[in-house]
């Protein structure tokens, strides 16, 4: 060996603290450390093993812990959403992937007449601790009922929550409460994030706990409340705010959707007086309507202007070549920023 | 007492084209030279145009794709079985069907690259847009062949689903339907060994797909999809007893996803390319040739005759659709509703408001026209 080369080498050392991820990487990572973790976490979905995940959420665990604990199942999302709940109730803690957003109506039956409803059901007897995974939101030139967003139809199903993080370090932590959640936990990656969200992450077990949101920016005259992919979004509908209109701007990126963050809703609403909620789900019926619901029921009169929400018109999600189109960009933000602004 | 059999299912396979080219002259059904020439020029067209597609993908003129290359008869025999005015549903891998029952292919591509304009199916015939959420057209199908029934048309409705889709309740509720009311259907399972990364022996522990029939009270058949004499046997059989009133089929056509499940996926990663290979040598394509040359029906002239008349009619296709100007983003909010409710005209007039925004004043009327019917 050259002497020379060896004495750059550095000496071998633990695994470093953190690392420069992305949003899929910390998925894996996640789903890498609750199977290190616990015997009874399980993987089951579509091209999940073999394949590790179309989007590679799964990449190298069929490898590592076999295929009685990362399953390709048959294609039924009915099928997999059942048995996970079957598993789940007895005794496993199954993570079930299902590959798109736009497959996930088929499992509602499940999810609406059973997922959220087992725990009363049995007057507490059981629990149904599983994860639902799924690719969440468009913009990434994807081909029909491959970018939607379906999460109002689980917010409205009582005894399930959502959660869908923004950033690699809360896919993580979010990721791991959720497999820990006592409760169902259908956890959205918002997809256009997968790759282009980067940040430091810690390599550890760690969480983030449900039910918080994150404070992305301070600011005094309007509130963005916002979640997945659409948080960079209003990051840049912000600072053309500021530029432009010399607005300070607070965002604030929900990360969980049920049960919402009331508390820090209302003490940013409360502080600025104005609301504009983004999102990528059709408008109409949409939790950005619930959110505006609480925000008018609960905090009416710190509000200087009527709450805007900005979400995907009440139509279908066109092809690719009109989704910029249909799903809100930073110029439908800022217009409805406006509008609260100048009341 | 003993116990007593009460059925017994006997699962047939039909084969009448050999890999060689030769036919089984006791299966062999009637047909002219001029239909199978039909039957050849097809397949060989769109395995050029599906070549040409994905190389459109590759060099971004394209969206994700999902390739036919292998399944050439299985999707374009069973379209010359039927009259235009019978239903036919394909899969989204469903090109070859498509193009056999008459659809211009500059639709095909203008769809994979996302624009709502592609889903237009041949003038005159009856064809329903694929699902993509896989088998869930599998029980409308029942209820078109129904809606057949009770018209007293003597229709059909033919339907095509995976492999992979066979494990879906959506087809145990069709077939169910379909049986219960004897219904003209023809379901058509296009078994091509994969699921994207998932083989064909991890969907079903049955030996064959075929045999699900039997648990509806209808008939059955596994069929060897590269062949396109079996393939047109089986079809225009089952369309026969439809028309008749005899109630359903399913075929179940083994054949072979010779490519990538589309052009986002890789098969290197999880496919052994001993399979490829053998599959390879039971080419649907190359065995009609061979059957057509021991005919005399084919040469080598008429075959380059072909591959430069598919070159141009591909040349055609693409200048086409490359030739559609940039949709209007207004026409999503058409045909939405029969009639546009006070919303969509809202927000419609809000999109002309962003427009605006973004391009000026005069943006709109540098749109080309808005399509389709609104409000």
């Amino acid at each position: 060996m050259n002497p020379k080369t060896a004495a750059k080498t550095p000496a071998p050392s633990a695994a470093p603290a953190a690392a420069l991820l992305n949003l899929i990487q910390a998925v894996n990572q996640a789903l890498d450390l609750a199977m290190a973790k616990d015997p009874r976490v399980m993987i089951l979905g579509e091209d999940v093993g073999v394949n590790g995940g179309v989007f590679r959420a799964t990449d190298g665990l069929w490898k590592k812990y076999g295929e009685d604990r990362v399953v390709d199942t048959p294609l039924a999302e009915i099928g997999i959403m059942g048995c996970a709940i079957g598993l789940a109730l007895n005794g496993l803690r199954p993570v079930a992937e299902i590959q798109f957003d736009g497959f996930l109506p088929a499992v509602l039956d499940q999810v609406v007449c059973h997922l959220g409803r087992l725990r009363s059901r049995s007057r507490g007897k059981l629990g149904v601790p599983l994860v639902l995974r799924a690719p969440h939101g468009g913009l990434i030139h994807a081909p029909e009922h491959h970018s939607e967003s379906p999460e109002a139809y689980f917010c409205h199903t009582p005894g399930v929550k959502v959660v869908i993080p923004s950033t690699p370090y809360d896919a993580k932590g979010l990721l791991l409460a959720a497999i820990e959640d006592p409760d169902p936990v259908v956890f959205f990656e918002p997809k256009l994030l997968y790759r282009s969200a980067r940040g430091e992450v810690p390599s550890g077990h760690y969480t983030v706990p449900i039910g918080k949101a994150r404070l992305m920016q301070e600011g005094k005259d309007i509130t963005l409340v916002t979640y997945g992919a659409m948080t960079v979004t209003c990051e840049k509908a912000a600072e053309r705010l500021t530029k432009e209109d010399n607005a300070s701007v607070e965002i604030l990126d929900l990360r969980t959707l049920a049960p919402l963050d009331l508390d820090a809703i209302l003490a940013s609403v409360g502080k600025t007086g104005r609301c504009v909620i983004a999102h990528e789900a059709p408008n109409s019926g949409s939790w950005a309507a619930e959110i505006s619901a609480l925000i008018s029921e609960r905090g009416l009169l710190r509000l200087l202007a009527p709450v805007q929400r900005v979400g995907s018109w009440d139509i279908r999600m066109p092809l690719f070549r009109l989704e910029q189109y249909y799903i809100p960009d930073a110029d439908r933000v800022v217009l409805a920023a406006r509008k609260a602004l100048t009341f | 007492m003993p116990l007593k059999t009460v059925a017994t299912l006997k699962v047939q396979r039909l084969e009448i084209l050999s890999p060689d080219g030769r036919a089984d002259a006791a299966l062999m059904p009637k047909l002219s030279a001029e239909l199978i020439l039909k039957m050849y020029r097809l397949m060989m067209q769109i395995r050029a145009f599906d070549e040409r597609a994905i190389k459109l993908q590759r060099q971004g003129r394209l969206g994700t794709y999902p390739m036919i290359t292998g399944q050439e008869a299985t999707q374009c025999v069973p379209p010359l079985c039927l009259k235009p005015s019978d239903w036919v549903v394909p899969t989204y891998r469903g090109g070859g069907v498509y193009f056999a029952r008459g659809m211009e292919m500059r639709y095909a591509l203008l769809y994979w690259a996302g624009d709502d304009r592609g889903t237009r199916f041949p003038d005159g015939s009856n064809d329903m847009i694929f699902s993509i959420p896989v088998g869930t057209h599998l029980t409308q199908v029942a209820g078109l062949a129904w809606g057949e029934k009770l018209k007293k048309t003597g229709g059909v409705a033919l339907t095509y689903c995976g492999d992979g889709t066979s494990s879906k309740g959506d087809l145990h509720e069709a077939l169910t339907f379909a049986g219960q009311f004897k219904l003209p259907a023809v379901y058509i399972i296009e078994n091509n060994g994969w699921a994207i990364s998932v083989p064909r022996r991890r969907q079903a522990a049955s030996e064959t797909l075929a045999q699900k029939a039997w648990g509806y009270g209808m008939p059955g058949l596994q069929v060897d999809g590269n062949d396109a004499f079996a393939v047109y046997k089986a079809v225009s059989e089952a369309v026969a007893r439809a028309r008749k009133g005899q109630g359903p089929t399913l075929i179940e056509c083994e054949t072979y996803r010779m490519s990538h499940h589309t052009t986002a996926d890789d098969a290197g990663r999880y496919r052994p390319q001993a399979e490829l290979e053998a599959w390879k040598k039971k080419d649907p394509i190359s065995r009609l040739r061979k059957y057509l040359e021991s005919k005399k029906l084919w040469d080598d002239k008429k075959e380059k005759q072909l591959a430069d008349e598919t070159a141009l009619w591909i040349d055609g296709e693409v200048k086409a659709y490359e030739s559609f100007p940039a949709p209007n983003p207004l026409n999503m909010f058409a045909d939405n509703y029969a009639h546009a409710p006070w919303h969509l005209i809202e927000q419609r007039a809000e999109l002309e408001d962003v427009l605006r925004f973004k391009g000026g004043a005069q943006v709109l009327t540098q749109l080309p026209p808005a399509e389709g019917r609104f409000p």
